[in-house]
């Protein structure tokens, strides 16, 4: 579904990510783990073409997708969840997800069937629709932009950090809704921090370390692999 | 009570013209943190179109059009010039270009047409008056203020209710996001550039109607106008512009109404200093934009 | 720090070989051309102490240059010819006539001052609040000068300077301010100025006061301004407040841009660069208006070729001629490869 091949990310003369080459197969979750600055994110936001590539290429469904723009990754069928949590705080939540469907703009009908169903999924939502998206608490936040990248209706879902700075009750809520997505049949690239519970929704898992992709395997092998811990807080 | 109708009237006219003025600059910065120095000249470039179609015999509603058009043109000509090639670039770089395209359009109207001022084909109704509560105004101001009126609604209505408006103000406080979600970076500063010019244009319109003439440097009033309006209002945020623009037509007017001619000279300098004030007490403006915000 | 006396050197040999070679040339007109050149000079290095450390664009730098003018020359014009020249002045100045050396001195010290009390809370501001408030700035200079009557003349032309600018002086302050501003950008608050730039927490880290340290680059530009102000007024002798507006702003921000605003070497170059394109491309105009005589005026080429040239750079080369390392720095580099490389 996704191919990342030998994917090199480069700021100026730092190399953030070193040739990185893994996999996301169709209805799979895969779950790439690391410490901070390890690379993640730019792995990440190089994949959704928010950032430029520096060697390397990015297929989805076949397609190279290496040196598209956001605009293009996302029409291709690749939604992107950025760990900035980034809702647009002075649109409400209706807003906000109505320019989540943009690329199905005219598809008025398909949109009102996934909105319900999104409603139905984050009933939060449907009961502040009207709001002011910056006035959503943290965890509603990172709802409101889970459910806006889905009105995209990817074929791919990309979500950076969902946890990061959530008290651990919606943590939990989180990562149960990733599960509800899983098994709706999404193929999802989860980035996680939080080891422990990325590992138990995830089929697959790579851990990078230093821009490098340094261990890979199911999440029970992962979870099994002693040094585990070492590469996860950095060594 | 005929004073007190002559000075609303002024200061509704004037803030008016003032709010259209300001909102053309905001709708760049807010998106593209672009401050456009060219602005003043699409007001310049909506009074040159005027003039030449004037020995045209179209009827005066078809030049107004056409002058429009023609700020439109050269608002969206402003992006691929100076913005386009080094919005990449350095915040001064981008700052750099749009001076020099101002200059660039200035010169290029002392070159090409005249240093002197040149008439401008205005229909009758701008040279009438009429007598409101024993208050003798010119129409003009009162076209202007229904102007006015419309054309904020439309923005509002553009902004609050279309797509594509509420893709542009996703965009201003997060270009990426809004790209990530398969806005088209390019539509939607095409789109900035096109409303500049487009708020521009009528502007000019309205402004050189009170003028009758048009001048190279006619558009640095204009100008500078929306830079206090802007500043007042609040740099990024487009209700502030136009109550920035309200309010400096009401310190304008009462200014002029009070002060003696020997300080009246020397208004610019006033309302100048209270930009700086204005900026130190709050560099954001008095009313608050959107809360995030990075470049593209 | 060695190469920095070598860029002094070299910079100074480029203002010597105008200076001299215009003088052995021996035609009036080129003697003209080069004075204002260097003239030029001072404002654009003046405006490179405060642009190219701090990194901020400034529009006022122009209102201070006229503060420097008109204050020497209120200061120089001879007591029998004021009541002409300034007929509004009020009384006990009337009598003031100083040498204009030491009034030279007292512009860029108004001009230094003006822009301590002014500028000190500007300081603070960055991005789109500081340069627009740089730009109200100057429009606030040139209302004042335009309107204040008895010590400007109002925008009516203020004559009766004593000419007192000849090359040599003009070589001469050129040249101090070619030492001052690479002195100023190689002393501690420059260097932190331009660390700042790249890194505002580390710079305050390591101690910089950045609203503090941007102040005094920008009293050094306005003072540089002031006395290349009054250099200007005793050249020319007569002007008035529209020739320190935006025309002029925009002329010296090209001058520095083209050649680069991080560098003094960048400075000498766009101002000589420019200088010899405008008085080409001034030349040009007065061919065809000569050519087409009757026919309307040719004005306004130069600046439109400056303009489109000022963009160009902006897109290919932003950081202009000289981006980044001043001329002794890029000899000496190049020497010490060849040496490797031997």
């Amino acid at each position: 579904m996704l191919d990342v091949r030998d994917l090199s990310v480069s700021y100026g003369t730092i190399r953030a990510v070193r040739g990185i080459t893994f996999t996301v197969g169709k209805g799979e979750l895969v779950s790439l783990l690391g410490a901070n600055g390890a690379g993640k994110s730019s792995t990440i936001k190089a994949i959704a073409g928010a950032l430029k590539t520096s060697g390397g290429a990015v297929t989805l469904e076949g397609r190279d997708i290496t040196s598209a723009n956001p605009e293009q990754v996302i029409r291709a069928g690749l939604a992107t969840v950025p760990e900035t949590r980034d809702v647009f705080p002075d649109l409400t939540v209706a807003e906000n997800l109505m320019l989540g469907a943009y690329i199905h703009r005219r598809d008025h009908a398909g949109n009102r069937e996934n909105l319900d169903r999104l409603h139905t999924l984050f009933p939060r939502l449907a009961e502040r629709a009207a709001q002011a998206a910056g006035t959503l608490s943290g965890g509603e936040q990172q709802m409101l932009v889970i459910a806006r990248a889905l009105m995209a209706r990817p074929s791919v879902l990309l979500l950076d950090e969902p946890s990061l700075g959530l008290a651990p009750a919606i943590v939990e809520r989180i990562f149960e809704m990733i599960e509800t997505l899983k098994k709706s049949g999404l193929t999802i690239l989860l980035v996680e921090q939080n080891v422990n519970q990325a590992l138990a929704v995830a089929d697959r898992a790579y851990v990078m370390r230093l821009g490098a992709i340094v261990a890979s395997g199911t999440a029970d092998e992962i979870r099994s692999t002693s040094d585990l811990s070492a590469h996860y807080l950095g060594g | 009570m005929a004073f007190a109708i002559q000075f609303v009237i002024d200061v509704l006219s004037l803030g008016g013209a003032y709010a259209l003025m300001a909102l053309g600059l905001v709708i760049i910065y807010g998106i593209l943190r672009l401050v456009n120095f060219a602005y003043g000249e699409l007001i310049m470039v909506a009074g040159y179109t005027m003039f030449l179609t004037s020995g045209s015999g179209l009827p005066w509603l078809l030049m107004a059009v056409l002058a429009v058009v023609m700020a439109i043109v050269f608002g969206i000509l402003t992006d691929y010039v100076a913005f386009r090639p080094v919005r990449a670039k350095s915040v001064t770089a981008v700052l750099i270009t749009s001076f020099a395209f101002s200059n660039l359009l200035q010169n290029a109207a002392l070159l090409f047409i005249s240093p002197r001022p040149r008439n401008v084909p205005l229909p009758d109704i701008f040279s009438q008056t009429v007598s409101i509560g024993g208050a003798i105004t010119p129409v003009r101001n009162l076209i202007t203020i229904a102007a006015s009126i419309v054309l904020l609604a439309a923005v509002a209505f553009l902004m609050r209710k279309t797509t594509l408006g509420i893709a542009m103000r996703a965009a201003a406080t997060n270009f990426t996001m809004a790209r990530m979600l398969g806005v088209p970076a390019n539509l939607i500063i095409s789109s900035a550039f096109a409303l500049s010019g487009f708020l521009a244009g009528v502007v000019g319109l309205l402004w050189i109607g009170r003028i009758g003439t048009v001048v190279p440097g006619v558009g640095l009033e204009p100008l500078l106008v929306a830079f206090i309006a802007t500043v007042i209002g609040g740099m990024r945020s487009l209700p502030g512009a136009v109550v920035g623009g309200f309010l400096l037509a009401l310190i304008d007017t009462t200014l002029n109404y009070t002060l003696s001619q020997d300080l009246l000279k020397f208004r610019d300098a006033f309302t100048f200093s209270l930009v700086i004030l204005i900026l130190l007490w709050r560099p954001e403006g008095l009313i608050k934009g959107p809360a995030s915000g990075q470049r593209t | 720090m060695k190469h920095s006396y070598l860029t002094a050197l070299i910079l100074i040999a480029v203002i010597a070989v105008i200076a001299v070679g215009s003088q052995m040339i021996g035609i009036r007109l080129y003697d003209r051309i080069a004075t204002n050149l260097l003239i030029s000079l001072v404002l654009v290095i003046g405006l490179q102490t405060f642009m190219g450390n701090s990194g901020l664009l400034s529009f006022a730098h122009i209102g201070f240059m006229g503060l420097g003018a008109y204050t020497s020359a209120v200061l120089t014009i001879p007591a029998q010819m004021k009541g002409m020249a300034l007929p509004d002045l009020y009384e006990f100045m009337k009598v003031v006539e100083i040498s204009p050396l030491l009034a030279m001195l007292a512009a860029g010290v108004v001009a230094a001052l003006v822009a301590a009390v002014v500028a000190y809370p500007l300081m603070r501001l960055s991005d789109a609040a500081a340069v627009i408030t740089s730009f109200a700035l100057l429009v606030v200079l040139y209302t004042v000068m335009n309107n204040w009557s008895a010590l400007t003349n109002g925008p009516r032309t203020l004559f009766g300077l004593p000419k007192t600018t000849e090359m040599p002086i003009a070589a001469i302050v050129a040249a101090v301010v070619v030492v001052v501003a690479l002195a100023f950008k190689e002393s501690r608050t420059g260097k932190l100025l331009r660390a700042s730039r790249e890194d505002e927490v580390a710079a305050a880290a390591l101690g910089a006061n950045i609203p503090h340290l941007r102040w005094r680059a920008f009293i050094l530009a306005a003072f540089i301004a002031g006395i290349g102000g009054a250099l200007w007024g005793h050249f020319i002798t007569s002007f008035a407040p529209k020739a320190f507006y935006l025309k002029e702003t925009f002329l010296i921000i090209t001058m520095l841009v083209i050649g680069g605003a991080n560098t003094v070497t960048g400075a000498v170059a766009g101002t000589v660069l420019i200088t010899v394109a405008y008085e080409g491309l001034r030349g040009t105009e007065a061919t065809l208006n000569a050519a087409s005589s009757g026919s309307g005026q040719v004005i306004g080429l130069t600046e439109i070729v400056l303009a489109l040239a000022m963009i160009a750079v902006m897109i290919v080369r932003p950081g202009g001629l000289f981006p980044n390392r001043e001329i002794g720095h890029i000899l000496t580099r190049s020497r010490r490869k060849k040496e490797k490389t031997a």
